[in-house]
């Protein structure tokens, strides 16, 4: 092991191109896994932030909260369910908003939230034209006190506070009561009204697991589908077309990598089989040579992952509010690291039988 | 090349690793292109492949169909102006609709003249209420000529009288109806709205107007209009610029990968072999003649990778994602067997310029062993 480690350190110009390709595909692989977080969560952010246990939807809506209608007859039959302990109407409408200051045709994307129970971060439920916005819209130039103008109608309410991580497919979310979001919804969509007390989702506290209860809900009513709020959050358009995509070119980016270091380390191996004939003639053992080469691999590995994360943050740090959905977090670095160790290794088994069929005795017959 | 071949031959595994590695990343860039405008297709091409030369869209609605609305007012304004001959109502939203023995997020369109398709792949157009044109996309999921859809709930029903080619909105089934059905169907499904306004307005420019002078007059009326040239309106839909964006990173690091392994790999490869190459060049091989044969194998390698990783990609790029019909580009196999077939053999350049720096003489003090 300590021989492997001095040959990286003596040699280090042998391992360098294996480590600038190792670094491409480090990136590679950490640009995918943010860009798939950062897409998950700027569409899924409102649905997380949800206080509660369950989501109701209609049935026909395919758990789309602008195809939902929840009137007040199914909501009196889901409340009257057992195991459900406290409900709140939710209600969407996405709309352009207009920030004092800003251009004529420059537009904040929003999605007014109105809610009976209040998000994950939000103090309570704002008074009527008073919001809070998801931090994402201080980019947009809104702060605290600002009063938006919403939609074509021109719907004012006024930022009385900031949330974090509640967007909603990409549009940062205000979250309002109930009253405020139906007449923003009845001025600026009149092909989308909903009468009085209809909501367009249910928001279900329950005291029982969350499947159970939402299984409990749908059988009593028998025209609602109910999911627990992660189902709901994956539920929401694309979200597992993306997810199951990104991973899967994730995955055939790792079989990359575990072909290229394989391809590196046999090549090396093969360059040393002279080498590691006299050590093994001199009584090293076959796994003491593999593990040097493990060793190699792993710390050539290590480089190129601590230079991919150094990249891939100066990348989020260029790219504008607004642009690319990257989210560079600790954990997906460490994944990322982790899955390309266990590649690296992988990749390192290819060498093994070669080790393996290495004869001591090649050492005083090859001369060489 | 009987000594490339023959090498090729002897170290088939090594060879054959370094072609799989190629082979997958080539899968991986086609499988994206294909991937890349499989979803820009399906998000807007039924606005790219509609027949409004320019799609006039309220500021609110930020280039998004469905987010748009035009008010009586602005329509009034658009209707007036001097720049346009013909003015459509187009409405679109999402519905649920059952196909057969499924339920999907439906795009429907409401037209009046100008935002159906431009041209049918099959059938006809509607003309009658209650008709509407699909996406051939979308015929194996039950909206196929002579289907009828149900949309739900309200179950209002449509029947399918023809299809076109690249015409989904939403990366899912899409359907163009007359303006009258699309109300029927906002009502249907929500009794207490109100009658829906239209979305866009497609407009026709009047004589003597190109289809930016029309845009630029529209937009000079109010600030409130956001009037597109039909092409520019697919383009700056949201989204848009955001997919084409990452996957050009995506195919960039890709791309530069390529090269890397390849170069990688026979800068290796020489330098293994320096000693014998050291003698061939001693004996009176010409350098020329070893270089070549390094860039012969570069060559088959690279063409042979790709040629497996086009054999991978073909299967995949006949299936569909979730609601992306993907398809095979054959453009885009050609344009990076160029590219990458350019920088794998570039990449090699490395290696043969190792291969020209040896000196016979060498062979007879040891150095280049």
């Amino acid at each position: 092991m300590r021989f492997a480690l001095r040959e990286l350190r003596r040699r280090p110009g042998r391992f360098a191109t294996a480590t600038v390709i190792l670094t491409l595909i480090a990136i590679l692989l950490m640009f995918l896994g943010s860009l798939l977080d950062g897409l998950i969560r700027s569409s899924t952010g409102a649905i997380r932030a949800q206080d509660g246990d369950v989501l109701v939807y209609s049935d026909a809506s395919r758990a789309s909260l602008a195809r939902s209608l929840i009137d007040p007859g199914v909501r009196a039959e889901i409340e009257s369910v057992p195991g459900v302990v406290d409900t709140g109407g939710v209600g969407l409408v996405q709309l352009g908003a207009r920030v004092p200051g800003a251009g004529e045709r420059d537009l904040a994307a929003v999605a007014l939230f109105g809610v009976e129970i209040p998000p994950a971060g939000v103090p309570e439920v704002p008074p009527p034209g008073q919001v809070y916005a998801d931090e994402v819209l201080r980019s947009d130039g809104i702060a605290i006190g600002t009063e938006l103008l919403l939609g074509p109608a021109r719907s004012p309410v006024e930022v009385i506070g900031f949330v974090t991580d509640t967007s909603f497919i990409g549009q940062g979310a205000l979250w309002s009561d109930a009253a405020t979001w139906r007449e923003v919804l009845e001025q600026n969509r009149p092909g989308a009204r909903v009468g009085d007390e209809v909501f367009q989702a249910l928001l279900v506290r329950g005291d029982t697991d969350a499947d159970g209860l939402a299984a409990s809900i749908d059988t009593a009513t028998g025209s609602t589908e109910s999911l627990s709020i992660t189902d709901a959050a994956n539920a929401l358009p694309g979200v597992e077309e993306q997810q199951g995509t990104f991973n899967q070119i994730i995955g055939v980016t790792l079989v990359i990598a575990v072909v290229v270091i394989g391809l590196f380390f046999a090549l090396i191996t093969v360059e040393r089989t002279a080498l590691y004939g006299v050590l093994k003639a001199l009584g090293a053992h076959t796994s003491t040579l593999f593990a040097g080469l493990v060793a190699q691999a792993a710390v050539v590995t290590l480089i190129a992952a601590v230079i991919a994360a150094g990249a891939l943050i100066a990348l989020d740090a260029a790219i504008p509010p607004g642009g690319l959905p990257l989210d560079v977090t600790p954990e997906r670095i460490i994944v990322s690291t982790v899955l390309l160790l266990i590649a690296a290794i992988a990749g390192c088994a290819f060498s093994l039988r070669r080790i393996l069929k290495i004869d001591p005795a090649s050492a005083i017959g090859s001369g060489s | 090349m009987f000594l490339a071949l023959r090498e090729m031959h002897r170290a088939k595994v090594r060879f054959g690793l370094l072609i799989v590695a190629i082979a997958l990343l080539v899968f991986l860039i086609l499988f994206q292109q294909s991937l890349q405008n499989g979803l820009l297709t399906s998000f807007v091409g039924g606005i790219r492949n509609q027949s409004a030369p320019v799609l006039v869209y309220s500021t609110d609605g930020q280039r998004f169909i469905q987010g748009s609305i035009i008010t009586p007012d602005l329509e009034a304004e658009v209707r007036a102006s001097g720049a346009v001959d013909e003015v459509s109502r187009i409405g679109q939203g999402t519905f649920t609709v059952a196909a057969g023995a499924e339920t999907f997020d439906t795009s429907i369109v409401g037209y009046e003249s100008l935002g159906a398709p431009e041209r049918l792949s099959a059938g006809r157009a509607p003309n009658a209420p209650g008709e509407a044109i699909g996406a051939d996309a979308d015929i194996d999921q039950g909206f196929a000529i002579g289907d009828v859809v149900t949309v739900i709930p309200g179950g209002a029903t449509l029947t399918i009288v023809g299809v076109a080619t690249d015409v989904q909105l939403n990366a899912g089934p899409t359907l163009f109806v007359d303006y009258a059905t699309y109300l029927e169907v906002v009502a249907s499904v929500n009794p207490d709205a109100q009658t829906a306004l239209p979305s866009v307005l497609g407009v026709s420019p009047a004589p003597g107007f190109s289809a930016a002078d029309t845009t630029a007059a529209l937009n000079a009326l109010s600030p409130d209009l956001d009037a597109l040239i039909r092409a520019e309106a697919a383009d700056l839909a949201p989204g848009v610029d955001q997919i084409r964006q990452s996957f050009q990173i995506i195919f960039a690091l890709y791309a530069i990968v390529v090269p890397c392994v390849t170069g990688l790999f026979f800068l290796i490869i020489t330098f293994q072999k320096a000693a014998a190459l050291t003698l061939l060049r001693a004996l009176g091989a010409p350098a020329r003649r070893l270089v070549s044969s390094l860039l012969f194998q570069a060559v088959l390698i690279v063409g042979g990778g790709y040629a497996l990783g086009t054999a991978l990609y073909y299967p995949v790029s006949q299936q569909r994602l979730g609601g992306i019909a993907l398809r095979f580009e054959t453009a885009s196999v050609l344009g990076w067997a160029i590219a990458l077939m350019v920088l794998g053999v570039g990449s090699s350049l490395i290696a043969a310029r190792r291969v020209l720096r040896i000196d016979p003489v060498d062979a007879t003090t040891g150095v280049g062993q």
